[in-house]
């Protein structure tokens, strides 16, 4: 029991009665709408399979329903526990944000997250709303099919966990660059990396250690 | 932090029982090593007499001008070589020799030493097997 509860305590499990919203888990906005002890009503979602989710983060889908419906946007978010998409630019509200006791705020556009079944992915070269199904190709990969043209669509490249995109980074003083780190500089040599040393830095060493036996 | 996240579940009591009772818990006369070897040999007067040649020396070449550094950075592909076997050294390095010797004629097989075969391992530092050195 008690190997349990290390272990859970290393990730942290959500509460049983958790609302998901559109913030992250462990951000100050979830602390505020789930404190502990609080129950709220059940939110009912259509039970999909974690393998039978079909729309992933940078996805162009197209909206079915709603104000903005017959738009094209890409998926900006996805909550899987809601069933959620957000699509850039779409089925959005105004509201005001950075309001302080002398500033009015700012206007923005705010996207509201839009259910499965309001949003269509779309054929990649069609561009116009499919069915998709997961099936599997000759090499036996998992892929994405367009029902109507048998098209794939690929899954887009999905975000790393802890945000970082590898194409915008700057290496700090830490980081060995690219260039220095696929360079190919090993040398064979049938010398062990003792010996190399020792000849490098002109180590002589004739003292042998005295033979023992492990057994 | 253990104990603590425990209590706050509200059902577990009493004493980490799990975590290692090392030299930083219990009473101030409670004396307990961490682990380190001893470096020499206690006397029968009950004098420690260090020896040198079981004290670690770093032998750390000049780093001046190198390249690599702790971290990697993130737009470095990912990917690695295969790991290196004993064939490829050989294919590399020892193959080339014996086939030029074999061409002109001067291959001995009674002499391998001069490719770099070693008969025994005796009277080396550094022994391939039993390994004698720590990596």
């Amino acid at each position: 029991m008690r190997l349990s509860a290390l272990l859970s305590a290393a990730r942290p499990r959500l509460p049983l009665g958790y609302r998901h919203g559109t913030w992250p888990p462990d951000s100050a906005a979830a602390r505020l709408r789930n404190p502990p002890g609080q129950r709220r009503r059940k939110v009912f979602v259509e039970p999909i399979a974690e393998d039978d989710w079909k729309v992933f983060w940078g996805d162009t889908v197209q909206v079915l329903t709603g104000k903005d419906a017959g738009k094209q946007g890409r998926v900006t978010q996805v909550v899987r526990p809601r069933n959620w998409v957000v699509v850039e630019g779409l089925n959005t509200h105004y509201r005001y944000i950075n309001r302080t006791a002398k500033y009015s705020g700012t206007y923005i556009a705010s996207e509201a997250p839009l259910l499965l079944n309001q949003i269509s992915l779309v054929d990649p070269e069609d561009r116009k709303p499919t069915e998709v199904e997961w099936r599997y190709t000759e090499e036996g990969e998992r892929v994405r099919v367009s029902l109507r043209s048998g098209r794939i669509l690929p899954v887009p490249p999905q975000p790393r966990r802890d945000g970082i995109v590898p194409e915008n980074w700057i290496d700090g003083p830490k980081d060995t660059s690219v260039e220095d780190a696929l360079a190919k500089t090993y040398k064979p040599s049938l010398k062990t990396f003792e010996e190399e040393i020792m000849d490098a830095m002109g180590i002589v060493e004739t003292r042998r250690a005295k033979k023992s036996y492990w057994y | 932090m253990g104990l603590l996240s425990q209590l706050a579940r509200g059902l577990v009591r009493g004493a980490d029982r799990l975590s290692p009772f090392t030299s930083k818990r219990g009473p101030r006369s409670f004396n307990k090593g961490r682990g380190a070897k001893k470096l020499g040999v206690l006397t029968s007067n009950k004098k420690f007499l260090l020896v040198k040649e079981m004290v670690p020396e770093f032998i750390v070449p000049d780093l001046t001008g190198f390249k690599l550094r702790p971290y990697v950075s993130y737009r470095a592909p990912e990917g690695s070589e295969p790991p290196a076997t004993a064939k490829q050294l050989f294919d590399e390095l020892v193959a080339p020799r014996i086939e030029k010797d074999v061409k002109d004629g001067t291959f001995d097989p009674d002499n391998l030493e001069k490719y770099g075969f070693e008969p025994t391992q005796e009277g080396k530092l550094f022994q391939l097997f039993p390994k004698n050195y720590v990596r």
